[in-house]
């Protein structure tokens, strides 16, 4: 199974990806900071992180609904800006180093 | 085109009338019954899969590029062809290009500037019902908010608003099967699509509202112009008797419940985990459908290219492969991942609006009722919306 590691507050945890998104995985082992108010459905920016490390070129592309949500993030945006929501989980991304966002809503 | 029977059905079928008057009003063992069949049923009285467990609903609605909705996600073909080309009866480039319009406005960065009013016309609103005490929860309560704060912002011409949510709750009586109760709807909404097509037309429009930017997305060439009429739609239709009826629903389950009034009376930060209970265990929109673009499998069930599959919200929030104990109201669920708004691409585009709507307003009721006495109600007998017409209560100080 991949594996994730969430850094919040500069602590990490590293977790077996067994959600079917980034976002899912965080709430299944009760990552501090992911909010996902929308249940995943990139409509509301509280699942924002940065993404620090790891296999980068297994990301999908941002989508247009991403995009206009990473433009509503309260925590600065940045370039590894992602919805972890819109991360799905595959074997692919196993080693993703994620840091989550401070501030969320 | 319209709705026949694929050839070759297999896996589970049933005979269940899911329209029938008795089992819209009180659908949960019929939904059972589907969802115990297995993941998909055939519905053999109206030619349509049934999706009705948790995870099958979310897989249709997560894979697009099967289950489309360009064919439309209504359950007859004539209504099918009327919104055709809006953002809910749309795909890929397209559907990004007038959702891209249509979410402007709706945006929690958008919306952050007016929870300050919202706020303060819900508490306006309270003050002025505490002291009547005895109240229609489900028009004096819920209509407000949604008629007087949302209809000014999509600002649409004041001559004939007032019909707008009569042609809003019959619009969705038109997503039905073709059953008496689409076909009486159908009349109503010739009004409706007269009024979007030569209405809701620029000068006529609010300055700057919601609308206007429909047609000014028009002018940049972002939007065909002649989709701006059922573009319309996407906000007449869906931003009054969905939210109305889920604060109706949310009255209705703390009436019943006041257990559960008194948790969030001594915890209002539980005030958003309630609502997406409320939005959990009644989806003011019970179902939509999809179109079966190729031959699918899913779970040993083949549903072949040319077949509809209606997606059913109310029985997958009730699933208890999903949810355990699905049928208990408990406001410290915090469900975040209910279907009520729908979920993948065409996930409620009015969802924070919403929020921002029932959280204001419980946010207001918090401090002040104690308790809400219901003496009686009324259900809408309706081909897809969930709530009440009438909830006559006593707000209890």
């Amino acid at each position: 199974m991949p594996q994730i590691t969430y850094i919040v507050d500069g602590a990490s945890t590293t977790v077996d990806a067994d959600g079917s998104s980034v976002m899912h995985t965080a709430l299944r082992h009760d990552i501090a900071g992911i909010v996902a108010e929308c249940g995943g459905n990139a409509m509301c920016a509280t699942c924002h992180v940065y993404v620090e490390n790891g296999p980068l070129a297994a990301l999908p592309a941002i989508s247009v609904a991403e995009e206009e949500m990473l433009e509503c993030t309260l925590s600065p945006r940045a370039e590894n800006s992602r919805l972890s929501c819109q991360l799905p989980v595959a074997p692919t991304i196993d080693g993703l180093v994620v840091r989550v966002a401070a501030e969320q809503a | 085109m319209t709705i026949t029977a694929p050839h070759g059905i297999t896996g589970p079928r049933s005979d269940l009338d899911v329209f029938l008057d008795s089992e819209l009003l009180d659908p949960w063992a019929g939904y059972r019954q589907l969802r115990d069949l297995g993941p998909v049923a055939f519905l053999d009285r109206y030619d349509m899969y049934a999706a009705t467990r948790y995870d099958a609903v979310t897989h249709v609605l997560r894979t697009p590029e099967v289950f489309v909705s360009s064919e439309g996600v209504m359950m007859n073909d004539e209504m099918n062809q009327v919104l055709r080309g809006n953002t809910l009866c749309s795909d890929g480039a397209a559907h990004d290009a007038s959702r891209s319009v249509i979410v402007k406005p709706l945006t929690p960065k958008a919306l952050r500037p007016l929870q300050e009013s919202i706020q303060v016309e819900a508490s306006t609103l309270v003050d002025r019902l505490v002291e009547r005490g005895r109240i229609d929860a489900a028009t004096e309560l819920a209509q407000h908010l949604p008629v007087a704060i949302v209809s000014n912002l999509v600002g649409l011409p004041e001559e004939g608003r007032e019909r707008m949510l009569v042609w809003a709750s019959e619009m969705f009586n038109c997503f039905g099967p073709m059953n008496d109760r689409t076909i009486n709807s159908f009349a109503v909404l010739g009004e409706m699509m007269e009024y979007a097509t030569t209405q809701a037309v620029p000068g006529k429009l609010k300055p700057g509202s919601w609308a206007e930017a429909i047609f000014d997305a028009a002018d940049r060439g972002d939007v065909e112009r002649d989709k701006c009429p059922v573009m319309m739609i996407d906000y007449m239709g869906p931003s009054l008797d969905t939210t109305i009826f889920a604060i109706g629903n949310a009255v209705w389950y703390f009436a019943k419940h006041p257990d559960q009034w008194d948790l969030v009376r001594e915890d209002p930060k539980l005030i958003p985990s309630a609502i997406n209970e409320v939005l959990r265990l009644e989806a003011p929109i019970q179902a939509f459908s999809r179109y079966v673009a190729v031959d699918h499998e899913y779970e040993g069930v083949i549903m072949p290219a040319g077949s509809r599959v209606i997606t059913y919200y109310g029985a997958g929030n009730r699933d208890e492969r999903h949810y355990p104990e699905p049928d208990r109201f408990d406001v410290r669920r915090n469900p975040t991942d209910h279907l009520g708004f729908g979920a993948g691409p065409h996930a409620c585009v009015g969802m924070n609006l919403a929020r921002m709507e029932m959280r204001a307003l419980f946010e207001s009721l918090v401090p002040v009722v104690k308790r809400f006495e219901l003496h009686s109600e009324q259900r809408a007998l309706h081909n897809v919306l969930r709530g009440f017409t009438s909830l006559d209560v006593t707000l209890h100080v």
